[in-house]
């Protein structure tokens, strides 16, 4: 398939990733060849009802529902980049709809 | 030996080491103040060993950084769980290992603080994505340290590098305190000088974790049994791990350590897993869908650096932050990702390689319930490379992991083993393993390092 800067862009924007005007036309080449390589998959002969690969335990135990609290050395006061009042502090949420 | 001249001896090298890139944070006065801990505290299993940690691993005494500008200054408020076992057993835990930037890699060139340098010939690569680990070890700083694989990021930079590698089963350590990246594949791993330094770590830290719910409900691997020899073992060689195209080098390296294995008293014998030419595509389907997923945290809101984007809303922040802090590899991947999960494509790509990652990790069900107790392949189809030599194509760099790959989708536990050198550069073998059965990997891993030169050169 063709992945040219349009669809670098939408794909961008589904990311919530900026990217600079400049860099869309190598990233469009760079994603196309790996999109050609992996699309090799096609190719793989795989039977009716294959399932999936299910790493780790055979099944995933309920915990005990107890609050367990991770001990923390500082608190995100000391990380954020603003937070006030308990609060983490962000700019206002603009329109949703897609620019 | 107290721990304090431990902790003075280990500072000492990492400064001496410090041209080599390996390190992103360390300083003496963490490693005295560790030194006072176990100094005052009972000896255990890993006393008088100093571990360097790849540094997406959280600790609470220096950075975590993923070597990436968008947790630049981030010091985490938790430790992770294997940190706790490690200091728990006698460790001296300290400097932060450099990386490619969130683990993605195959040459710790992505590093937003530098490419960490071979440390035999600076021109070239560690391998990565762990390869600040590799380095630490393989220059003698520190007898063991901890990465990270999500694909072969610690098999692969152990090769380069010359030392032990060992990729645990999914689900035998606690990736508690681990940043995500991957996570159907993540398994914190270990360096080791020696097969024995590794198995300690790997020892210490395995074990069911509360705070991992995809940990195992086994208990810790226990330390393997020695073997006097391979009496009674049968070692399975897959034939599409042994292409004709195989580097000479690495080829006479296999060729000696296949001798050995029969030598010793093994069955050696010819193998296939046919679906293994398409790991590396279903790896780089599956690895960027997750990536996409678990990086859509960093977003300039709770931590690390942020900045204001055009239009000042809430959403330009999150794409500023995020363009500005991720470097080009992580980018890709983040696009990547998104574009295989993205409506219309979905089903083309991430689900279809999903069908197709069970077909590889059956190809290992079925080879092991055909009587092999052990694979055993190259690690690398070639020993490490220039730098420079494959940033500009990302699908050659992908194209490294061809014989690692598979094993990380499998989940089964694979190792890599120095076993010589050619023109003065390491190679390792590979060992792959029944799930869980890391016991008999480690103990013929052991058996062929005592057997073999490996630092003696395999062609004339």
């Amino acid at each position: 398939m063709t992945i040219g800067a349009s669809e670098v862009r939408h794909v961008a924007r589904l990311a919530e990733l900026a990217v600079a005007e400049d860099d869309l036309a190598l990233l469009a080449t760079q994603l196309e060849a790996i999109v050609e390589f992996v699309a090799q998959l096609a190719d793989v002969a795989v039977p009716d009802g294959t399932g999936t690969v299910a790493v780790g335990p055979e099944q995933l135990t309920l915990r005990e529902d107890v609050v367990a609290p991770i001990p923390m050395v500082r608190g995100p006061a000391a990380m954020a980049p603003a937070f006030v009042d308990g609060f983490f502090v962000v700019p206002k949420l603009g329109g949703m709809a897609e620019e | 030996m107290s721990a304090r001249t431990l902790a003075a001896e280990t500072g000492r090298r990492l400064g001496d080491a410090a041209h080599l890139n390996a390190t992103l944070h360390w300083s003496q006065d963490v490693l005295d103040r560790e030194a006072d801990r176990l100094d005052a505290a009972p000896d255990g299993p890993l006393t008088g060993m100093a571990i360097a940690i790849k540094d997406n691993i959280v600790t609470t005494e220096e950075p975590t950084t993923c070597a990436s500008k968008i947790l630049a200054g981030y010091t985490s408020p938790f430790e992770a769980t294997v940190i706790t076992r490690l200091r728990a057993a006698g460790a001296l835990v300290g400097a932060k290992a450099n990386l490619d930037e969130f683990a993605m890699g195959s040459s710790t060139e992505n590093s937003a603080y530098g490419r960490v340098l071979h440390p035999i010939d600076h021109s070239r690569v560690p391998g990565g994505s762990s390869g600040g680990s590799a380095v630490l070890v393989a220059a003698g700083v520190v007898p063991a340290a901890l990465g990270s694989e999500t694909g072969g990021s610690v098999r692969q930079p152990a090769a380069f590098c010359g030392v032990v590698g060992v990729k645990p089963s999914y689900g035998r350590v606690s990736r508690f305190g681990l940043v995500a990246f991957g996570s159907s594949l993540d398994c914190i791993s270990v360096f080791g000088k020696t097969v024995s330094d590794a198995a300690h770590v790997l020892a210490a830290m395995s074990g069911q974790d509360p705070r991992d719910a995809t940990t195992r409900a086994e208990a810790p691997m226990a330390l393997p049994a020695p073997r006097a020899d391979l009496s009674g073992l049968v070692i399975g060689l897959p034939t599409e791990y042994f292409p004709a195209n195989l580097d000479a080098g690495v080829r006479a390296a296999c060729d000696r350590a296949i001798a050995i294995f029969r030598a010793l008293g093994a069955t050696v014998r010819e193998v296939s897993l046919p679906h293994t030419r398409y790991a590396v595509p279903t790896y780089y389907i599956v690895n960027p869908a997750e990536a996409a997923a678990n990086l859509a945290r960093f977003d300039g809101v709770r931590y690390g650096p942020r900045h204001i984007g055009a239009g000042g809303d809430v959403r330009a922040l999150y794409r500023a932050t995020r363009g500005e802090g991720f470097g080009p590899e992580v980018r890709r991947r983040i696009l990547v990702g998104t574009f295989v999960l993205s409506a219309g494509y979905a089903d083309q790509y991430y689900v279809r390689a999903q069908a197709v990652r069970k077909l590889i990790a059956d190809d290992f069900t079925n080879v092991f319930a055909d009587g092999v107790d052990l694979l055993f392949t190259p690690t690398t189809p070639t020993p490490a490379f220039k730098a420079g030599e494959k940033t500009a194509d990302p699908v050659q760099m992908y194209l490294e992991d061809i014989f690692v790959a598979p094993a990380s989708l499998a989940g089964v536990p694979a190792m890599s083993v120095p076993i010589g050198r050619d023109q003065g550069l390491p190679i390792g073998g590979q060992l792959i393993a029944r799930n869980f059965d890391e016991a008999t990997m480690l103990a013929v891993a052991e058996v062929l390092e005592r057997a073999t030169d490996a630092v003696a050169e395999v062609r004339g």
